[in-house]
């Protein structure tokens, strides 16, 4: 049994106690409670979570990272990186829909779901048993239905909302439908089990193995955003309130990778398969379906939702020279962080934009630098970021990333290309980042100032600051990716 | 025994089949719903009769957990569709173009 006193058991004790308090609290008020009173308990809840797990950290309390264990969870330093991501995306999230939810209904229930969301998100990244990782699966993906749909007046947030649904209830299925032929191999569910009990497998049985991870590829990829199981992904942010969208593009989709390093490279290394081939092309194509379609929409949130589908790509290309490289899945950790808070404070400054003028269209966001010159910063910190300029933090993991391709390239021929697909790629996303600061800051000469919104403020400064100070400093991060990072090998477990 | 596992697991195949078939033919919501859900059964199928083939090994609560957290996701879909139903008096995924790109 894992201990109560363990990472995962106190967050899901903070977070699951007050989600599901929060609710009742509204009914015990009837339906009364501000917007305020809400806000300030959730964000009290994930600071405080997010406190816990810097603090076992720091102390040294929990296991290095040990890709394996006997029990369904464990607290080792890789659940514990992306628990730090996810919390301060959620934070975001939550601090951003302070001014968002104002004059909205049902704040508590909202709140509420991104709580119960982030709990599933964490656990994902703690959990070594594969229905302890389909029942955290769920409980993240379940709320955030909920969430995208919460304008229910909207046609679009329906919209986005019903094709979210089916394409992640399709998702869950195959993950379930994996899980259960990964089961019937092996006769365990635990991950190290199945593991191991996929490198002993007989001949004729491997196919069958092949066709689990493949489900797995294609489910976790669902969340992703990897190409060809993108479709619903530019819908869903842009229907979705920009907030969740948020909480969608930063949130859910690195827990997604926390499940894919969890599962899908131990089990390709087990293999002993050309698995990474395969990675590798998908990661190719995602990059670049991604980049070519966003330089052709006008909406900020479908750039960025197309964006992030190009960071899947580049994110990928780590895990796909994992057995190759050391430092493929740490820089693919670095990205991963760094990607969750460029991409929430840049839906974040989004949702800033929707408050105050209404809309997110390309063309309604001239002379933005003058209208709201903070949010209009920190979304030019974030869309540099996002392109890799020097010094930012964006700029440290991609060269991370293609440095350790390149480095891949003495034991597989293919992966220098990779590194070049990516700077190709780069330079292709500066294209449109670049054409969204000229609107901001070089068109519409005669806008007036308007008010923006402060919880929107709080998260720019926050976001930029964090960005640049990445950027100057990258070492901490890079070594607490380091020490989060699996080592690729079978040998290090029972 | 009459029954072999291989038996099991080609129904459960075949569902497989008839879900992904449902999911990418069909255009009405409740109908991809229910594929999903055929989806999720199939591998339940698989999880119960592995289970009963592998002693002592919980393939049999996997698929306990696997029902009750579908439920869940039928009553979030389910009431997605009905708020799309009230707005656009139909449920066809294919008349939903709000969201173009």
């Amino acid at each position: 049994m894992i201990e109560l006193t363990s990472t995962p058991m106190i967050l899901v004790a903070i977070l699951g106690t007050i989600g599901v308090i929060l609710p009742l609290i509204n009914i015990a008020k009837n339906e009364g409670g501000s917007n305020a009173f809400y806000a300030t308990i959730a964000f009290g809840a994930l600071i405080a979570s997010i406190g816990v797990v810097a603090f076992k950290i720091l102390t040294d309390s929990v296991l290095p990272s040990a890709l394996f264990s006997e029990d369904v969870l464990v607290d080792d330093t890789f659940g514990g990186f992306f628990a730090i991501a996810l919390l301060i995306v959620a934070i975001f999230t939550t601090v951003g829909s302070y001014n968002y939810m104002k004059n909205k209904s049902q704040p508590a229930v909202y709140y509420s779901l991104i709580l119960l969301s982030t709990i599933g998100m964490v656990l994902i990244a703690y959990s070594t048993d594969l229905v302890m990782l389909f029942v955290a699966w769920e409980l993240m993906s379940i709320p955030t239905y909920i969430l995208v749909g919460y304008n229910k007046k909207d046609p679009s947030s329906n919209e986005a909302a019903l094709k979210y649904f089916l394409f992640g209830a399709f998702a869950s299925a195959i993950i379930i439908y994996g899980i259960s032929i990964a089961y019937g191999l092996t006769g365990s569910t635990n991950i190290s089990d199945v593991i191991h009990g996929f490198a002993v497998l007989d001949a004729d049985m491997v196919p069958l193995a092949l066709l689990s991870i493949g489900l797995f590829i294609a489910g976790f990829g669902f969340k992703m955003g990897l190409v060809p199981f993108h479709m619903w992904l530019p819908d869903a942010y842009e229907g979705a309130p920009p907030t969740i969208a948020a909480l969608l593009a930063a949130g859910t989709k690195k827990a997604g990778f926390a499940a894919t390093i969890r599962v899908i490279v131990l089990g390709t290394v087990a293999l002993n398969m050309d698995w990474t081939f395969a990675l590798g092309v998908i990661a190719v194509m995602t990059m670049t379906i991604g980049n070519i379609a966003a330089i052709m929409q006008k909406n900020l949130a479908r750039i960025f939702a197309y964006s992030s589908i190009g960071h899947a790509g580049y994110i990928l290309i780590g895990i796909s020279i994992a057995p190759f490289s050391d430092i493929g899945i740490q820089a693919s950790l670095f990205h991963i962080f760094n990607h969750a808070v460029m991409k929430g404070a840049a839906f974040i400054a989004v949702a800033g934009i929707i408050i105050a003028l209404g809309t997110s269209s390309l063309d309604k966001i001239k002379g933005l630098g003058r209208r709201m010159p903070i949010t209009a910063l920190g979304l030019v910190i974030s869309l540099l970021a996002l392109a890799g300029v020097p010094p930012l933090n964006g700029f440290w993991s991609k060269l991370m990333l293609f440095g350790a391709a390149l480095d891949a390239g003495s034991v597989v021929p293919w992966a220098p290309w990779l590194a070049i697909a990516g700077v190709l790629n780069s330079a292709l996303s500066l294209a449109y980042y670049a054409w969204i600061i000229r609107k901001m800051y070089f068109e519409g000469e005669t806008e007036k100032r308007v008010s923006e919104p402060k919880s929107v403020i709080a998260v720019m400064i926050f976001s930029i600051i964090f960005i640049v100070g990445i950027g100057v400093f990258p070492d901490p991060i890079i070594q607490f990716a380091g020490t989060a990072a699996p080592t690729m090998s079978l040998s290090a477990s029972p | 025994m009459g029954l072999e596992l291989i038996n099991f697991v080609i129904v459960s195949v075949a569902l497989l089949g008839i879900g992904i078939y449902g999911l990418s033919v069909k255009r009405n919501a409740i109908r991809m719903l229910f594929a999903i859900e055929i989806i999720i059964n199939a591998a339940n199928l698989n999880l119960v009769a592995f289970g009963r083939f592998i002693p002592h090994s919980g393939g049999q609560t996997l698929a306990l957990f696997s029902i009750s957290i579908a439920a869940a996701e039928v009553a979030v879909g389910l009431s997605l569709i009905i708020v799309a139903y009230r707005m656009y008096q139909n449920i066809d995924i294919a008349d939903f173009r709000s969201l173009k790109g």
